[in-house]
């Protein structure tokens, strides 16, 4: 059913937690996504992959762990994601930005938000930065898994048992 | 035979819950219960005694002399805490299952379960609920129906998820109409099979639908809230997703903001990563890691 098997090179990004690489046939991967948001980043030039998990939108709720775990909060989070994938020689202007995420609960009144406010944060990031989505499937109630190959840059998405591409 | 007759003899099939753990929480649960009464309860049982002594003497507490009995571990710790690991120890062999209807990996439920837990005791204290102890025992076992309603979920799968997109209903109500109860309903089941304190089979059976108890139950609320967090954050979901309502009128009547929420999310990770930390050389499992297959 939803069985996921091993692959050699997936390399884990937990929850709120970030991972880049550059080694080719390395698969960066992050597992049940709810409200949470990945976000992918790939530079098809250097080859170049990150992702960033998130938990939530904004670092002013405690920054004390924002400062021991930036990728907690997308505020912190996204420009560490970016500045480590520079590092490796990424650049901004060529960066392939994917994302997924934000589920809700079933909620008419918008009470458990996280998810839609972690995703309006992530906009507001990335417009003041100039960083345009290239694919992205938010939103729903789905639990989410994303993978990024390291080597050509592939993103895929996986839900109740269905692996396709984003 | 159909599946409710097959539920209800799978759930008195069961086996009861470790005559141990029961006593712990019945001393847990009352307030006159000295730290002689908790010792007495746990030191006849080798096992957790030795995991409480391990535990204890763990990085985690940081204590600079060697624990060395009980007494000395209550003494030390605390009493509460120690109970609550003895109680997540316990249920690890019972959590710890694959569930495949729910495509849930094996350590996956207990893991969910421990941040329940810990989101449990949090959301109780916002709730200024006195005696928050019990919030994380019930935390701990408000998704136990699972283990019995796993398989039926299994082969049931493709026809509950119809409902919950069709009919637009929450995958606890879906399991309901297709196998006869939810999880939730099974998971009362269990708790009152296994006489555990009526406080905590209010949870374990309105963990998705405080609302439908008037009055209502602020320990159920806390469970409910802190279930919501975690399933939000992603803590163990599964292939039954984010398909449970949620609740603006408790909402409203705590007095809760999104922040609130957010707070015990932040703070439930940083204690589950503290958590993981004491089971990750230990024998008992490991919260560490996601699995590796998966």
């Amino acid at each position: 059913m939803s069985k996921e098997v091993v692959r050699a090179m997936d390399q884990v990004v937990d929850i709120a937690d970030l991972q880049v690489s550059a080694a080719p046939g390395v698969v960066l991967v992050t597992y049940s996504l709810g409200s949470c948001i990945g976000v992918s980043i790939w530079d098809p030039e250097v080859r170049v992959g990150g992702m960033l998990h998130y938990m939530l939108p904004d670092s002013s709720l405690s920054p004390a762990k924002a400062e021991t775990n930036p990728a907690m909060f997308a505020d912190t989070g996204i420009p560490n994601l970016f500045r480590t994938a520079f590092k490796l020689g990424a650049v901004k202007k060529r960066m392939i930005v994917k994302i997924a995420g934000g589920s809700q609960l079933l909620d008419d009144k918008g009470t458990f938000n996280i998810g839609k406010r972690n995703y309006i944060m992530l906009r507001k990031i990335f417009w003041k930065n100039g960083v345009l989505i290239d694919a992205e499937d938010v939103g729903g109630s789905v639990s989410r898994t994303m993978r990024l190959d390291v080597r050509s840059g592939l993103v895929t998405l996986r839900n109740r048992g269905r692996e396709v591409e984003l | 035979m159909n599946s409710v007759e097959d539920i209800i003899s799978q759930v008195s099939s069961l086996p009861l819950l470790p005559d141990t753990a029961l006593k712990l929480m019945n001393v847990m649960n009352d307030p006159q219960s000295t730290i002689d009464n908790i010792v007495d309860s746990v030191k006849y049982d080798q096992a957790i005694t030795g995991e409480v002594l391990r535990i204890c003497n763990s990085a985690y507490f940081g204590v600079s002399r060697k624990v060395t009995s009980l007494n000395d571990a209550m003494l030390c710790l605390g009493t509460v805490k120690v109970l609550q690991l003895v109680m997540a120890v316990h249920t690890n062999s019972m959590l710890s299952r694959e569930q495949v209807g729910y495509g849930l990996e094996p350590g996956v439920l207990w893991k969910h379960s421990v941040a329940v837990a810990l989101a449990s005791s949090l959301a109780a204290q916002r709730l200024k609920i006195p005696d928050a102890n019990l919030a994380f025992t019930a935390g701990l076992l408000h998704d136990i129906g699972k283990v019995i309603l796993n398989e039926h979920v299994a082969k049931e799968f493709a026809e509950i998820v119809r409902r919950v997109t069709d009919d637009h209903i929450s995958f606890g109500e879906a399991e309901s109409q297709v196998l006869g109860y939810s999880h939730e309903e099974v998971g009362g089941m269990i708790a009152e099979k296994w006489r555990l304190p009526e406080p905590i089979i209010r949870c374990i059976r309105y963990h998705h639908d405080p609302g439908s108890l008037d009055p209502p139950d602020t320990l159920v609320d806390a469970v409910y809230l802190a279930n919501c967090v975690c399933l939000l954050l992603g803590v163990g979901l599964g292939e039954d997703g984010l398909f449970y309502r949620a609740d603006q009128s408790l909402m409203e009547r705590h007095q809760l903001h999104e922040h609130d929420l957010e707070l015990i999310g932040a703070q439930m990770m940083t204690d589950l990563q503290r958590v993981a930390e004491l089971f990750a050389d230990g024998t008992s499992a490991s919260l560490a890691h996601e699995p590796a297959h998966r």
